[in-house]
């Protein structure tokens, strides 16, 4: 691919740019939350309870006198962690079980993808709730329950894209050849899905963001006092008529943190999807 | 032909429902512990023999499969089990709390497709225009903004600028019909506004790809006015797929009722669903989560049928 063509197509819209320069950002406050922060995140100061948004106070705090605006920047990083590696724990799941199914076909696929229906028939909340209310919520078992849920995308597309890629003729020859199965995976089919996997874990690493943070609105993410943005929205909603930063401020950042991914990941499908 | 098109088609759901008992069944299993120790809790004062007969009671000395088959065919009459904490039989809890999901679903699904249809046809026709931007923008917006967020924008909207709107307080629809109406109005408004803002970008993509057609150029050619080519010829085409995603979504607004419901305070099956959590009621929580997915298995078939009955150019074989 010649990524140079793609890196200019790509930064020809300007939205697309600006996003990435929000998105790293919001990486920067995940890695070091020290350089955009003056105040403890879990530092309580009931002379500053419940305060409105101020200039030592950006955001306001909450009922403990936490500063909001420092809660959320730690918050990010939960938030993005927990999201990020359950994607990848997706896409190393789904991707497995797509090139198995698509590359063997017959009764391998049939299992595979039945049981794939079967997952796919629980709306992603709910299937995440099920696991976490089963095995308790801890970071953890957030990565894997989110992980297990987004490995059906990641199955069906891939495996698509193994039925097409099979019919090429190269991958004959190679068959031809005599090269053993897990090579000719590995070698030549797993290149091709570069493409396909870059687009869908975009759009996934958005949609688990969504999925965490509504999790922690539930109070089924990482137990407080850590910070999670959900957790602060389902606690500030509490106080939604008397103090309503408290819980529209970490919603502002998840909604933009997955509004930058969003737009991200719509440019990355112009320029690599060649049906756009 | 159709008969034997939706008996195929039900059968084929057969595995599927099959898997997923086996799958909420299977994950209910690994976890450490059992019924009995979760019953018992912390006070655990009983003899050992005491202890086996309560594990004969519920059938737990029986191997895995047999429990599982036995736990089948209950499933098939109906019977989920009986809650840990109230004793209430699951399935009456779930009939109780399902009209209040449903009603909520609906007048979402209602709200989405009032907002996201008319919004997605006019970002086609008016295509990298100004208005098809703006369209776009609030629909990544849409996409992005988490439900709940939305939901606290909402009401501190309304509760500042209607100072006496009721908004929590749920009455059922036979009782009050205008004060349900009321309460149900922000909360399904909610819920829909996401769901819109999937069903306008499928609604302009499909418009985009039926205004491409031949028909539609040779209209446009012969003179017909823009709108009346959109209005006659296009529109009916470019909704099936729209209507199909709508139908479909249906059932996966049971996965956004349950932010909506516990933001609210409204008694549906998502309230239910995170109570039961919360005291950690197994039978509960596994007959709702079973519940939802066995009625959106069967949600997909309904529109699958229905979108073979409507559209009479896809083959039934």
């Amino acid at each position: 691919m010649e990524w140079k063509r793609l890196r200019r197509k790509f930064a020809k819209n300007p939205l697309n740019l600006i996003s990435v320069v929000v998105f790293a950002l919001f990486l920067a406050m995940a890695f070091f939350p020290q350089i955009f922060t003056q105040f403890e995140p879990n530092r309580m100061n009931s002379a500053v309870r419940m305060i409105s948004p101020t200039a030592s106070h950006i955001f306001g705090t909450d009922q403990f006198g936490r500063d909001i605006y420092s809660r959320v920047v730690h918050g990010v990083r939960e938030t993005l962690s927990i999201a990020f590696l359950s994607i990848v724990l997706a896409c190393v799941l789904g991707t497995a079980l797509g090139v198995i199914s698509g590359f063997y076909g017959r009764w391998i696929d049939q299992i595979v993808m039945r049981l794939m229906d079967a997952m796919f028939a629980f709306p992603t909340i709910i299937l995440a709730l099920f696991i976490i209310a089963l095995y308790g919520a801890s970071q953890k078992n957030l990565i894997i329950a989110l992980g297990i849920v987004y490995t059906p995308i990641f199955t069906r597309t891939v495996r698509g894209s193994t039925i097409s890629i099979k019919q090429f003729l190269y991958i004959k020859a190679a068959k031809a050849l005599g090269k053993r199965d897990l090579s000719i995976m590995l070698k030549d089919v797993l290149p091709n899905l570069t493409s396909v996997l870059i687009v869908s874990f975009t759009t996934n690493f958005s949609t688990a963001v969504l999925s965490e943070a509504s999790l922690s609105f539930l109070g089924l993410g990482v137990p407080p006092p850590t910070p999670t943005l959900g957790g602060m929205v389902g606690q500030g909603s509490n106080f939604l008529l008397s103090a309503p930063w408290i819980a529209l401020f970490p919603g502002l950042f998840i909604a933009l943190i997955v509004l930058s991914i969003n737009i991200i990941g719509d440019g990355l499908r112009d320029v690599l999807d060649p049906r756009y | 032909m159709i008969a034997t098109y939706i008996f195929g088609r039900v059968l084929s759901a057969v595995p599927t429902i099959l898997i997923l008992t086996f799958i909420v069944f299977l994950a209910i299993h690994l976890v450490p512990g059992d019924y009995i120790d979760i019953m018992l809790g912390t006070q655990n004062y009983l003899t050992d023999e005491q202890l086996s007969g309560l594990y004969k009671q519920y059938g737990l000395d029986k191997p895995f499969v047999v429990q599982y088959g036995i736990w089948l065919k209950n499933l098939i009459t109906f019977d989920f089990g009986t809650s840990l904490r109230t004793g209430q039989k699951v399935s009456a809890m779930i009939l109780e709390k399902l009209p209040v999901t449903f009603e909520l679903a609906f007048f979402a699904l209602f709200f989405s497709l009032v907002f996201g249809i008319p919004l997605g046809i006019t970002s086609a026709v008016k295509r990298n225009r100004f208005g098809d931007y703006v369209v776009r923008v609030l629909g990544l917006i849409g996409l992005s903004a988490p439900t709940f967020w939305i939901g606290a924008i909402l009401i501190v909207a309304v509760s500042g600028l209607f100072q006496d709107y009721t908004l929590f307080g749920f009455v059922s629809f036979q009782k009050d019909m205008a004060k349900n109406l009321q309460i149900l109005l922000i909360p399904s408004l909610t819920l829909g506004l996401m769901l819109a803002a999937q069903i306008m970008r499928m609604a302009r993509s499909s418009m985009l790809d039926v205004l491409s057609q031949e028909y539609v150029k040779v209209a446009k050619a012969k003179g017909v006015s823009t709108w009346k080519v959109i209005y006659r010829h296009a529109l009916k085409n470019a909704m099936i797929p729209v209507i199909t995603t709508a139908g479909i979504q249906f059932g996966y607004l049971m996965g956004g009722t349950i932010l909506i419901e516990n933001m609210f305070a409204l008694p549906g099956l998502g309230r239910l669903l995170l109570q039961s959590v919360n005291q950690r009621d197994y039978p509960v929580i596994q007959g709702v989560v079973l519940f939802t997915g066995v009625f959106i298995v069967l949600m997909n078939i309904l529109v699958d049928i229905l979108y073979t009955l409507i559209d009479p150019r896809i083959d039934l074989r």
